[in-house]
């Protein structure tokens, strides 16, 4: 055998180089591209940003606002968030080109509104998932009295059991 | 404080070991633990620890793992030492270790007569500040040179976020050149594998007679980050991030340690799926390697070809995985993510035909004389050299070394598979090539017997409960050998520690054994030769002949003199 048979073989096998970046290249099936919150979706419960391992999810509560913001600049792109959030607000999508000439075009930020607990007055939970709790006990059958879960936990405690005990539990 | 009694011993190999050493050493026995059934602990007194060290290292004729060093004083106990050696054809572990005093750490240093160990005793001596008496070499290893004395990352009151440590002025003190000694360096980039390394090679009219290496340029504490940020499900994340090549092995390594310490059974779906990501992983790992030595020694057809060979496997492992390198698909208690018809489908194809193209190539590259009588008798490591250092995987194997844990000590699904380790006793570049690429046929071979025999069912655990001040010790074989996880549980979710020892820390120490008396011109492809894994750094030395001063350039500095031609 010579060495002329890998020249051969490199004949017969022609180019084999894409023209990347000029052509777009394609990614498989289930690729871990940059994952995106959907902003209807989100409840904001925090989930994903337990679980992110480089903290690249972060929260922030300001304003009388939740603010959930991805920082594509940290992401490992793992798919934990995805994993783990109840209302499946996230996915990773195709997308792998990500450089920006700014940090700030690396960031999606979802901004959910915060209620009030009626005691203390502090914010104590976003309003899409306080909506979400009531109309949970609604469909359940169950009749609650929503001042009582306008409560900030601790303002909860000593309340009666049935609504203590009542915690959303998804399928 | 509590000894194991014999009778709690099953396995009558380790049984007769234990007898041994309580019968020689019983005073010096402090308390002693079985783990797993395999992994035996002895908490020995201090003045013991070199006896009882090479009672098992000479005498049962173990290897030598590493050392981890742990600060207890939260635990209410000192800084230990944990010297770990591995008995492979027996598949037992003796983990030895001693404390020292939470005010004064000093213990007797076991590296004079356990070669391997010097490295691991100077790393725990940097990072938790245990002096080790009588070390033949007591210089700094892991931190960088500006570092001051006396701070310690490792120590629990070093707090993982500190932003700033003052820097001092210091320099790492290298061996002078002898008169007629030229020093040659090279790095700080290795010039095939495009990473930080720095050798030293002192040379004498154009032969190698001394080398030394300085590291570790870019140590970043990955252990630290774990033990004071992560959880446990977060870990196996970082830890496929130690590697850009195997980083696979990590993951697998780390949850292996923590299931095993925690008792939690994988299923054997998820066992299965462990072991091909593995080999395919190696597979990767190995055409990366061939095609770089055929770069290294001028044969750059071959390069391209291996590396053609190579894309199928990353293309193949983003379709199983969704990401071409980082699987990420390990989670304690198993696996995240399924083989589908298609991913099997795909495996299968493209197995058949490496298994095909490889062959081709090999042929060729043995067949071309110019390229062998480069290799061959070139960077020779002696088995008694190699044994002496305790070095691992294809480099050991390319000494005559018959070890590899996926046999010696099986883990996941490599106990139901059969498979071919190679074994080659001339120990020199073209052994350690041979052993790759046949080992390349082997990683087929286990694919597809595990393709065919994965059961179906579940991916992850049921019950994954971690509980707090276990230890664990996970042992895999990565692509460059024995790959080992330390560790201990904590409270509160997270580990306590967590030491990590990468197939290469092993390996590196005998490339200067393999450099001396060989020609300058060959020093990269023997340094390429154990498919060396560093990481990035942007330092160089530079030697003024004159003055003999030294000074370390940064990168701008270095790109700028290259730039004007000035680095000679
Ligand atoms: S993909 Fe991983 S790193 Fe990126 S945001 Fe999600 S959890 Fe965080
Ligand atoms: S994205 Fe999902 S997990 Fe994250 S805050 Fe929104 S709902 Fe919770």
């Amino acid at each position: 055998m010579s060495r002329f048979t890998l020249l051969k073989k490199a004949k017969e096998i022609g180019v084999i180089t894409e023209r990347y970046p000029y052509k777009p290249t394609k990614v498989p099936e289930g690729f871990r591209g940059k994952p995106e919150i959907d902003p209807e979706k989100c409840i904001g419960c925090c989930a994903c940003i337990a679980a992110c391992p480089p903290n690249a999810l972060t929260s922030l509560d300001e304003n009388g606002y939740r603010v959930i913001r991805i920082f594509y600049g940290r992401c490992i792109f793992c798919g934990r968030c995805v994993d783990v959030c109840p209302e499946k607000a996230i996915r990773m999508t195709e997308e792998f080109e990500l450089t920006a000439d700014d940090h700030e075009e690396l960031v999606q930020e979802v901004r959910l509104k915060l209620v009030r607990c009626s005691v203390c007055g502090r914010y104590y939970d976003t309003e899409r998932h306080y909506r979400m709790i009531l109309k949970e006990f609604e469909e359940a059958g169950l009749k609650v009295d929503p001042e009582v879960l306008r409560r900030c936990p601790e303002h909860r405690m000593g309340m009666s059991a049935e609504v203590i005990g009542l915690r959303r539990v998804r399928k | 404080m509590r000894i194991l009694r014999l009778e709690e011993i099953e396995n009558p190999e380790l049984k007769e070991i234990y007898e041994e050493i309580v019968k020689r050493f019983g005073d010096g026995i402090l308390r002693s633990e079985l783990i797993a059934g395999n992994k035996l602990h002895l908490h020995v007194e201090k003045g013991f620890l070199r006896k009882v060290s090479s009672h098992i290292f000479d005498e049962l004729g173990a290897f030598y793992c590493t050392t981890a060093g742990v600060d207890e004083r939260p635990l209410g106990g000192g800084f230990r030492a944990y010297h770990i050696f591995s008995i492979d054809e027996k598949n037992l572990f003796i983990v030895v270790s001693a404390e020292a005093s939470p005010s004064l750490p000093r213990l007797p240093s076991i590296a004079n007569d356990v070669q391997g160990a010097n490295w691991a005793e100077r790393e725990v001596r940097d990072l938790l500040g245990i002096e080790f008496d009588g070390h033949p070499d007591p210089r700094r290893l892991v931190l960088p040179d500006d570092w001051p004395e006396g701070v310690y990352p490792l120590r629990k009151d070093f707090r993982y976020d500190l932003k700033e440590v003052p820097r001092v002025k210091k320099q790492y003190p290298m061996r002078r050149p002898e008169a007629e000694e030229y020093v040659m360096p090279i790095g700080p980039y290795h010039p095939a594998l495009h990473e930080p390394e720095y050798f030293r090679l002192y040379v004498r009219g154009g032969r190698v007679v001394d080398a030394e290496y300085r590291g570790f340029g870019v140590f970043r504490g990955v252990e630290k980050v774990a033990e004071g940020r992560l959880t446990y499900t977060q870990i196996p994340f970082i830890a496929e991030r130690i590697c850009g090549i195997c980083g696979f092995t990590h993951s697998s390594c780390y949850c292996e340690a923590i299931e095993e310490a925690s008792g939690i059974e994988i299923p054997e779906r998820a066992q299965y799926i462990r072991t091909i990501m593995l080999e395919l992983e190696r597979i990767e790992s190995h055409l990366l390697w061939v095609g770089v030595a055929c770069h290294l020694l001028g044969f750059d057809t071959g390069f391209m070809h291996c590396w053609r060979i190579r894309e199928g496997v990353m293309d193949l492992c983003e379709l199983i995985s969704g990401n071409r390198k980082t699987y990420g698909m390990n989670l304690v208690g198993g696996v995240r993510r399924d083989i589908t018809e298609k991913g099997r489908e795909k495996a299968l194809e493209y197995l058949a035909k490496m298994r095909k193209e490889l062959r081709e190539i090999s042929e060729v590259v043995s067949g071309m004389s110019e390229l062998t009588a480069r290799i061959k008798d070139v960077g020779i490591l002696s088995k008694a050299d190699a044994r002496k250092l305790s070095v691992v995987g294809p480099t050991a194997r390319g000494s005559g070394l018959k070890r590899d844990v996926r046999v010696d000590h099986p883990y996941f699904a490599y106990g139901k598979v059969s498979f071919k380790i190679p074994v080659y006793s001339e120990g020199d570049v073209w052994a350690r090539l041979m052993v790759r690429v046949e080992e390349l046929f082997s990683s087929a071979d286990i694919i597809e017997q595990a393709l065919e025999g994965i059961p179906s069912g579940d991916l992850m655990a049921e019950r994954i409960e971690i509980p707090v001040g276990v230890r664990g010790l996970g042992v895999t074989e990565a692509p460059r050998g024995e790959n080992i996880h330390f560790l201990i549980t904590g409270a509160e979710n997270k580990i306590y520690r967590w030491k990590v020892r990468a197939p290469t820390y092993n390996n590196l120490p005998s490339v200067p054994i393999m450099l001396k008396d060989e020609s300058l011109a060959d020093a990269p492809i023997i340094i390429a030769s154990i498919d060396p894994c560093f990481s990035c750094t942007d330092r160089m030395v530079i030697v003024d002949e004159k003055t003999g001063e030294e000074r370390v350039l940064g990168a701008e500095e270095i790109l700028r003199l290259a730039r004007r031609g000035e680095i000679r």
